[in-house]
């Protein structure tokens, strides 16, 4: 059954179920007045285990880029552990054309509020930091002021959830990153959180079992824990009615999704569909077909990191399938960048190669080397100085980094190694086009 | 016992080592770089992968893991095989030294580290002999860091040892990353200098020539080294320490590995201690007294002249009194008692004395707050002399009693009319009190620096530093470990233990007639174990590793 109103954005006017000009920012009030942090007070009455039990049940998968299962991940905390818990809420979104937690932030931060402290009751956590990205100086304006509502309405802090209402205590603090993208896989933000340079940790351990600051830590994304509170407050089988289950037999793709859509499209922006929605019916009924009437060409399925969809597989659902169907990484954040029938793809290549290698924390070798190196190859490429066999040694250096091959430490290589490699196998004749023959052949006149 | 099967060697463990860890006890290499026995583990580098095949739980048979591990990090399970030689292994191996060598300048031939930098033996034992990068490489400076460093940021494989190094051990994080991606670079945190006391350790544990020691920069290629294992000759740490040298000269000291001793570390101060021993200062010239002036000999002549002014002094009935430098090696000061107790006859005991122990400040540990007996803490003595316990040890197993500490012997020596004293510190060390007590005293000296007293005493023999000859330090944990010569002592000196053993043969001579042997300390450990009972110098001494004692293969060929 596809979703028949806004969900996430039931306080957020979106198209088609509301108008984009009409948004303003919901505080604590209005929030409370259109049923807000209902679902909290229904979850404290519940054990906190019938809690996580819930979300387990509901399938909710991760949103901020993984679409690893939320409740299983609660699960791994320690049982019977009784000191301190963290809950780090990844809110540093900074994957090129992803843009959908931004929405949240802008205009429901309590949403995402009660979403944290419902997982803290869940998991018992008692203290929450929300990481957000150095360049949303606005959205760190709201939240500190919603975090300071909350505060005064006593939804965090010493009294108790809800006022006393329950005894388990949740504090909640924002904290600023400095504008690095690796800060937002999980154990970099630790490392950053924790005041240090954001280098990733090498796993295990896990950091359910020994995060932030050496005790068990949840990290999860902020669309992730705006979920929660609908499952509570709507129950796990209308949850599960939104989305879609796998067509090929994998883990299913319930609930709905923040979809930010950017590039040559008429009405760039983000929507709230089912899960499992067409690539091509995204574009043609949300955000009024192609710009100018060009020709679809090729679209980054879900931020950078994700790699392309080609001319072929505009019609790709949408879905946590998309990786194993439509040969990309993932779904990853959900949010496309479309390109029209224009698109210089050796350009594209080079401008994400450029991000990568700008952003790689350059601890692993194969990273920090391997992203210089096919930046600079990528620029002689699309000047035309590139070689054919310089083609092969780009898809080899693309190759040869990556937490899977197991060559790195985080999945950034593997972002790197997938836009490059996807770009070049979907495109290569514009690569071709673009290099000279590695070998002239000189004939011998044989008189 | 567990086992796991590395590149086809079956290895057994205990625990959860790292595969690394494993290998390497096994005398398997498998190429590494981040990784530091004596540092964090933090996996960059990834040189050291493998591929593992783990046996099932459920059917016990083997499966490849589909990613590549990194043996440095990755735990041993009992059962595995591991393969750093299969071809995804090599690979990632041809890659990673590729990549290592695409910002690199290529400078071997200027550069310190050559003959010892694991981008040549990895690039000759895993690497692809040829690069396909032909962008333009990224250029880097090379930095002034503190007072032993230079920081050659383009040779830099940002392997972080380094930070680790100041922030794990010394704890005073001088160095951190800045940047991001291929144009990272190690720096000085803002505001600071790296000049810890144990600085210059970064430049041992540089894999690479990015960190270099100011001291040796230039001054020699390693390959014309030989390196001989030694003890720290200068306070009573006993730190394991390998002196580097050709043709008689030092050119650098380095640390040895020694887990019960101090880990992988020196400090500064033991690290450039050593200049002393190539001063001109140094005494190189037996000399005695004439007339109220000292003038040049020879040592016979000098051993004649002490040995008829002690026969002088001893049918006269003159007390003599000796002062024993804990600076000198166990073996020294037993031979050098020996021979005054046997100059001075039955009837009359000299007064020995263990000369004055320097001691600057307080021991300090390291990492912060550790205590001595952590497991890598490292301590810093504040006993500036190597063997104030050995020779106390030697004297009483000789005497029978405490020796004399050295306030009191100045007390006790009042009456005594001969005074033979050694020296041996790398500074001054002869105090107002002692140049007075020996005022209108017969004094004997053997030094190496000019002091105070050198130019005073009737006979003057020069001696010979710990790194000129063998023999065993007590530190200050009361570890007896043996060093050996590394060079010969400088032209016209002699070790303590030579002179003892030629007065000692010379009294000898004048009953069987046999000549002067060659000192040899493991010699006299034994004769000290028989003689004295002191069964710990044969049976406890620590000699250095096997292995540890590395003849240079090159010679320097003038054409
Ligand atoms: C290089 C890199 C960057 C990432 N950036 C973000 C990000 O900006 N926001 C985010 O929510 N997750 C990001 N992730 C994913 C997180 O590591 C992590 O999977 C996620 O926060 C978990 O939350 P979820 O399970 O709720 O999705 C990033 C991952 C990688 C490898
Ligand atoms: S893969 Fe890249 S970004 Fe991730 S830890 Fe390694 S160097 Fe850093
Ligand atoms: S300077 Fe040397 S020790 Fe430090 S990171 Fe670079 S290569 Fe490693
Ligand atoms: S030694 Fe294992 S990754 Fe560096």
């Amino acid at each position: 059954m596809p979703m028949t109103g806004p969900v996430l954005t039931r306080r957020i006017p979106t198209f088609p179920y509301g108008n984009p000009r009409d948004r303003r920012t919901v505080w604590y009030d209005d929030y409370v007045k259109s049923g807000g942090y209902e679902a909290l007070r229904r979850s404290i009455a519940l054990e906190p285990a019938a809690v996580v039990d819930m979300v387990k049940d509901s399938s909710l998968r991760g949103r901020g880029g993984a679409g690893f299962p939320c409740g299983l991940k609660w699960t791994f905390l320690p049982k019977n552990y009784e000191g301190q818990r963290y809950l780090a809420v990844n809110a540093d979104e900074s994957e090129p054309g992803t843009f959908k937690d931004r929405l949240i932030l802008d205009y429901d931060p309590h949403m995402l509020l009660e979403g944290i402290a419902i997982s803290c009751f869940a998991c018992r956590i008692q203290t929450a930091y929300i990481y957000i990205r150095g360049e949303y100086h606005h959205q760190a304006r709201i939240l500190e002021r919603a975090i300071a509502e909350a505060y005064g309405q006593g939804i965090f802090g010493g009294r108790g959830i809800l006022n006393g209402a329950c005894d388990f205590k949740v504090d909640c603090y924002l904290h600023r990153g400095a504008g690095a993208y690796i800060c937002g896989e999980e154990t970099g933000l630790l490392e950053s959180l924790e005041g240090k340079r954001g280098w990733p940790r090498i796993k295990p351990p896990f950091p359910a079992v020994k995060g932030l600051f050496g005790k068990p830590t949840i990290i999860n994304n902020v669309e992730t824990l705006c979920c929660v509170p609908f499952i509570i407050e709507h129950g796990v089988e209308w949850f599960k009615s939104l989305g879609c289950a796998s067509k090929i037999g994998g883990p299913p793709s319930f609930g709905t999704k923040l979809m930010g859509v950017s590039g040559h499209v008429q009405r760039p922006g983000v929507y709230e569909c089912d899960l499992g929605i067409p690539l091509r019916r995204l574009v043609e009924e949300y955000c009024g077909g192609m710009r100018g009437g060009k020709r679809y060409k090729a679209a980054i399925a879900g931020g950078v990191s994700m790699g392309v969809l080609g001319t072929d597989q505009f019609d790709a659902e949408m879905d946590f399938d998309i990786g194993r169907k439509y040969e990309v990484l993932g779904l990853g954040t959900a949010c496309p960048t479309i390109f029209d029938e224009d698109t210089d793809m050796v350009m594209v290549a080079r401008n994400i190669a450029r991000f990568f290698k700008n952003e790689s924390c350059g601890q692993c070798t194969p990273c920090r080397e391997g992203s210089g190196w096919m930046y600079k190859l990528l620029c002689r490429m699309e000047r035309g100085e590139a070689k054919l066999k310089d083609i092969d040694l780009l898809l080899e250096l693309a190759g040869s980094m990556g937490a899977m091959p197991g060559t790195t430490i985080c999945g950034l290589a593997d972002g790197n190694n997938w836009a490059v490699r996807t770009i070049v196998n979907k495109f290569r004749s514009e690569f071709e086009a673009r290099c000279s023959p590695s070998f002239v052949p000189v004939t011998v006149g044989v008189a | 016992m567990a086992r796991i099967t590395i590149n086809g060697k079956p290895c057994e463990f205990t625990g959860a080592p790292s595969i690394l860890e494993v290998a390497l006890a096994n005398g398997l290499e498998i190429p590494h770089y981040c990784w530091h026995e004596g540092l964090s583990v933090v996996a960059s580098c990834r040189i050291c992968l493998a591929e593992v095949w783990a046996p099932n739980p459920r059917s016990g048979e083997l499966e490849p893991i589909p990613r590549l591990l990194p043996t440095c990090q990755t735990p041993c399970g009992d059962g595995q095989v591991v393969r750093t030689d299969s071809p995804k292994a090599i690979a990632n191996q041809k890659a990673v030294m590729e990549y290592l060598l695409i910002n690199h300048p290529l400078d071997c031939p200027i550069c310190d580290q050559a003959g010892e930098c694991y981008l040549q033996d990895y690039s000759y034992e895993y690497g692809r002999g040829e690069s396909r990068f032909e962008e333009a490489k990224i250029k880097q400076p090379k930095k002034d860091v503190g007072p032993h460093i230079y920081l050659y940021s383009d040779r830099c494989i940002m392997c972080s040892r380094c930070v680790r190094f100041t922030r794990e051990v010394t704890g005073t994080a001088e160095l951190c990353v800045v940047g991001r991606g291929s144009s990272e670079q190690i720096d000085l945190f803002p505001g600071k200098a790296l000049d810890n006391e144990l600085s210059g350790n970064v430049a041992d544990i540089c894999p690479v020539g990015a960190l270099l020691d100011k001291d040796f920069l230039f001054t020699q290629r390693v390959w014309l080294l030989t390196k001989t294992p030694s003890i720290d000759g200068l306070t009573a740490s006993g730190d394991n320490i390998s002196i580097e040298h050709n043709q008689g000269r030092i050119y650098r000291v380095k640390p040895r590995r020694n887990l019960s001793v101090n880990k992988w570390w020196i400090s500064d101060e033991v690290r450039y201690g050593w200049k002393f021993i190539h001063s001109d200062q140094r005494l190189t010239e037996p000399r005695r007294l004439q007339y109220g002036e000292q003038v040049g000999t020879n040592f016979s002549a000098a051993y004649d002249e002490i040995d008829e002014r002690l026969a002088a002094a001893r049918e006269a009935g003159a007390k003599v009194a000796a002062l024993v430098s804990p600076m000198l090696s166990c073996e020294e000061a037993y031979l050098m008692a020996r021979w005054v107790r046997a100059a001075c006859g039955e009837q009359s005991r000299p007064i020995i004395g263990v000369g004055p122990v320097p001691v600057n400040g307080e021991d300090r540990t390291f990492p912060p707050g550790a205590s001595p007996a952590d497991r890598n803490a490292f301590t810093i003595r504040a006993e500036k002399a190597p063997n104030a316990r050995g020779v106390r040890r030697v004297l009483k197993g000789l005497n029978g009693t405490e020796a004399f500490e050295f306030a009191k012997w100045l007390e006790a020596i009042k009456d005594a009319e001969v005074v033979l004293l050694t020296g041996n510190y790398p500074s001054e060390w002869v105090t107002k009190d002692l140049a007075k007590a020996l005022s209108r005293k017969c004094i004997f000296l053997i030094d190496t620096l000019p002091n105070d007293l050198t130019g005073k005493a009737n006979v003057l023999l020069p001696g010979a530093t710990w790194a000129e000859k063998s023999g065993t330090f007590e530190n200050a944990n009361g570890l007896l470990q043996a060093f050996e010569q590394a060079i010969p002592p400088v032209e016209g000196s002699r070790s303590e233990g030579q002179i003892f053993a030629d007065l000692l043969a010379r009294r000898a001579a004048s009953t069987n007639g046999h000549g002067a042997p060659r000192y040899n300390a493991a010699a006299v450990r034994e004769e000290m174990a028989a003689s004295l009972g002191l069964m710990e110098f044969i049976r406890d001494v620590q000699a250095p590793a096997a292995g540890s004692f590395i003849e240079s293969d090159m010679e320097l060929v003038e054409l």
